[in-house]
């Protein structure tokens, strides 16, 4: 990619960081390869590229975690002989759950006294500073109980409340890996406000459209190397993608799909947040449900498999009637479900691909006197792992050290192994790099074709629209809309997703499918 | 579904990257070295330095044939009752009842024998059955009654203890007859019953948990409820029974204590906790790479006693094996977290690694 020249966009501001031929080795691996840049007062760089593209390394030479074994970086002076202080907020805040946005706040200042005088001190300077980005909360909440969003607000909040001057670097990484549409934009309003205020932020971030949208200038890793260094202004969606992935991804093929058979049909379903949803699923279409978060949409796929409560209505699976909240009966009757929180529900990250792998299903290993045939077992996986490109290819090996894309396709290779009628999944493809993103459409493709019905939930439009045949929209436990053919855009769904009209809606003018590769 | 598109290739690979068809990561060498390294099995290098140098120190004692037919015969008990945790662990139920279920053991075979006058078979059969009974109580309290497993096996500990004094009146049960007590103290191929009777469990356990499905829902329920129970395992079945399992070995334990002693002593089960769950949690850290395991705990029970016996037979103070317990606990298991560290920032690396592969690459072992 030396196609892309590192283009400078003139921000004004004096430089924070600057960032100059930073080599970081390991054994038998380059992880960061003359890495340079700037960055300057007021301005938001992105930092992109797919797992493993030396992204979190940088972050560590950056913090001190790693040394760099070749270049340096430099913190400007912040005048007055002081450097430039740096702030990094990682995926796992450090914020205390159990503890009030007040609490969290006054960590780390020396202790006022506990009168109730300096306790609604403290109450209003939190509630002045969350105010500082036109943000209205409540302070007195414990960390766990507000949304994630506000999380990592408050964290960056934490972090410029201690900073001297407001020259600093903000560290950002992957921030919105667990934040939807507008919490997102919530986030991204504070970090804007932060630039505004001199400071530098370094983004790091999977999500291309995002990065569109909030950074100034964007910084493609691939190897390790620069791929490329540009201004947002000056490229697009494709030319980014192009960049990180090295050669142009192929959009996902839409097949005619020969729709058959009705396999999963749901009637009056209700329980949770979900109200009262009919639905149909056939035989080899893919099924998009949509909806905000709180529309019932995270809710409604769990509850036909049977992992929530359901508290009324009949789902039928083959015409056969599904009992309640019974899971083996779901799984003996060909209905799969891949929740959304792999590391919670989804697998046992402590056993073995292997292990994960044949869990369900385990009994067709079962020989006389319960022995378990280990040697099919592993027959059987060695093809699965082939199937879907597992890497590295070492099925014995715990399924936590594996990338986030790799555990997704062993969860979905569990149940694709169990041939089912229905595949159930909820946001598939969350926390996974874009290699493995496409891998899993084509995967729930090949299952489509292969005579599943496959519904699709997902917080993203974009996937949606690429992926699914069909969209039904959820908004307040109800089903309020289905998309078809035409109908089946990302600007429709939004609006049916937030119930606007559609003079309201303030979507950016691409639309093109490719897209959803970002 | 899947066997017709089994034969296609499916998936576009992450691109620009060859296909590496097996990984060298799997490959025999680098498997046995794992295997032999100090992180996997520290225990045998441990015994191995306890051997020598106690071999130096006090050689005419503790290499006495004696001495080791004593160690084995008199931790066989401890061993056999750290298999029955082994079990209740792996299902994610930590058993504190243990040391009462033991007690329970012990003092009701006496009751059975001396005061209600049962036949011996019987006796034994009621008090296994008894212990399983108890672990099905404990299996209920946690999955219906959702008490966290910690609290619940301390209250069901509590309540046994009451038990064990009301039925004991807090008094030794004497006089038990001569064939029972022949039980624990007749040899076999130069060993007692006890060593026999803990090798049988210890293999049966080893089988279920290692070579049948069972043993996969146990782990899988220890390791991710949540997940297993997605995946169609019945959890609370599968903890319910582990429990059970785990109430019958610990009872037979308590059973053969009494046997061997020949009294039925109603303080003699609590003990046993402490040096169970010791000897599970760090052999944990043998052969399976951080999994609970039986063959683990069998094993360290042993080295632990070997050290202990050494300090002993060399005249060390009385408080000397407590410490060398508590010590090999803490280091062993200190020390296999922060192997954990290492092998997963090893495994980073190699994530890191996928995107460019190299000749030779080697798996994320370290020494």
């Amino acid at each position: 990619m030396t196609g892309i020249s590192a283009t400078q966009k003139n921000t004004g501001g004096p430089r924070l960081l600057k960032v100059d031929g930073v080599i970081k080795d390991f054994p038998g691996l380059r992880a960061l390869n003359r890495v340079s840049f700037e960055l300057r007062s007021g301005e938001v760089l992105a930092v992109v590229g797919q797992n493993g593209c030396g992204k979190s390394t940088l972050v560590k030479v950056l913090a001190g975690v790693y040394k760099a074994d070749g270049g340096d970086f430099t913190v400007e002076d912040a005048g007055g002989g002081e450097p430039v202080q740096m702030h990094f907020i990682h995926q796992t805040r450090a914020l205390i759950p159990s503890m009030t946005t007040i609490e969290n706040l006054a960590l780390g200042r020396a202790p006022e006294s506990r009168t109730s005088l300096a306790k609604r001190r403290e109450r209003r300077r939190a509630e002045r500073l969350i105010g500082e980005f036109g943000l209205h909360f409540d302070v007195t909440k414990p960390i766990s109980e507000i949304s994630p969003a506000e999380r990592t607000i408050v964290a960056i909040v934490r972090a410029l409340d201690g900073w001297t001057r407001p020259e600093g670097v903000l560290v950002l990484d992957e921030p919105t890996a667990e934040l939807h549409g507008e919490e997102a934009e919530k986030l991204f309003e504070v970090v804007r406000q932060v630039a505004a205020g001199g400071a530098g932020v370094i983004f790091i971030s999977h999500r291309l459209d995002e990065v569109m949208a909030l950074a100034d200038r964007v910084l493609a890793l691939r190897d390790g190397a620069v791929v490329g260094h540009v201004s947002t202004a000056e490229c697009d969606h494709d030319q980014l993608i192009h960049m990180i992935v090295g050669r142009r991804l192929e959009q996902v093929e839409r097949r005619p799909s020969r729709v058959g058979d009705v396999v999963l049909e749901a009637r009056g379903v209700g329980g949770g947040s979900v109200v009262d949803v009919d639905l149909t699923l056939r035989e080899g279409e893919i099924l998009g449900l949509g909806g905000i978060v709180g529309s019932g949409r995270e809710t409604l796929v769990g509850l036909l498999f049977g992992a929530h409560r359901r508290e009324r209505g009949e789902v039928e699976i083959d015409g056969r009637r599904l009992p309640k909240d019974n899971i083996t009966a779901s799984i003996a009757n060909r209905v799969a479900y891949v929740p959304a929180d792999r590391a919670a529900e989804g697998a046992v990250m402590e056993m073995s691909v292997r292990e994960n792998l044949t869990l369900p299903g385990l009994r067709g290993f079962r020989r006389a006197f319960g022995w378990l045939d280990l040697r099919s077992e592993a027959k059987e996986v060695s093809k699965w792992t082939k199937l879907v490109n597992l890497r590295p290819v070492m099925p014995s090996r715990r399924l936590d050290l594996f990338s986030g894309g790799n555990q997704q396709k062993v969860v979905i290779a569990k149940w694709l192994r169990m041939e089912p009628r229905a595949l159930l999944l909820e946001e598939p493809t969350q926390g996974v790099d874009i290699g493995a993103k496409v891998a899993i459409y084509e995967l729930l493709q090949q299952a489509a074709a292969g005579g599943a019905g496959v519904l699709l939930a997902s917080a993203d439009a974009k996937e949606l629209t690429a992926v699914c045949d069909r969209v039904l929209v959820m908004r307040d436990g109800r089903i309020v809309a289905e998309a078809v053919g035409t109908g089946l855009s990302e600007a429709h769904l939004l609006k049916e997703e937030l119930g606007l009209s559609i003079d309201q809606l303030n979507t950016r003018p691409s639309d093109n499918e490719e897209e959803i590769l970002a | 579904m899947p066997d017709q598109t089994a034969e296609r290739s499916l998936v576009g690979s992450a691109p620009g990257t060859p296909e590496p068809e097996t990984s060298a990561g799997e490959s025999k060498i680098a498997l046995v070295l794992e295997k032999l390294s100090f992180r996997n099995i520290s225990a045998l290098y441990i015994f191995a330095a306890i051997f020598i140098v106690f071999s130096i120190w006090v050689p005419e004692t503790f290499l006495a044939e004696s001495t080791w037919r004593s160690l084995i015969d008199s931790q066989a008990i401890t061993a056999l009752i750290a298999v029955g945790v082994v079990l209740a662990i792996s299902a994610g139920a930590f058993n504190l009842a243990v040391g009462s279920e033991v007690g329970v053991g012990a003092i009701l075979v006496a009751y059975f024998l001396s005061t209600a006058g049962f036949p011996i078979w019987l006796s034994i059969l009621l008090t296994v059955v008894a212990g399983g009974l108890i672990g099905v109580a404990s299996g209920l309290l946690i999955t219906v009654a959702r008490i966290d497993s910690f609290i619940a096996t301390l209250g069901v500990s509590s309540v046994l203890l009451a038990g064990i004094s009301w039925v004991s009146s807090d008094q030794q049960i004497l006089s038990l007859s001569s064939s029972f007590t022949a039980i624990g103290r007749t040899q076999f191929l130069g060993f007692t019953m006890p060593v026999w009777i803990m090798i049988a469990v210890a293999i049966a356990v080893w089988y279920l948990l290692e070579r049948t499905p069972a043993g996969r829902y146990i782990y899988a329920t220890g390791g991710n409820i949540d997940a297993a129970r997605l995946s169609g395992i019945r959890t609370k079945w599968v903890i319910i029974l582990s429990l059970a399992g785990c109430g019958m070995i610990v009872a037979l334990g308590g059973l053969l204590l009494t046997s061997t002693i020949g009294t039925g002593d109603p303080t003699i089960g609590p003990p046993y906790l402490l040096p169970a769950f010791t000897a599970v949690f760090l052999g944990s850290t043998q052969f399976r790479g951080g999994r609970i395991n039986v063959l683990g705990t069998v094993v360290v029970v042993y080295v632990l006693q070997a050290g202990v016996k050494g300090f002993q037979l060399a005249g060390a103070p009385t408080w000397i094996p407590e410490l060398f317990n508590g010590v090999a606990l803490l280091v062993a298991v200190g020390l296999a977290k922060y192997q954990r560290r290492t092998q997963e920032s090893h495994a980073l690396l190699r994530l890191l690694r996928i995107d460019r592969p190299k000749k030779g690459d080697q798996p994320a072992t370290d020494a």
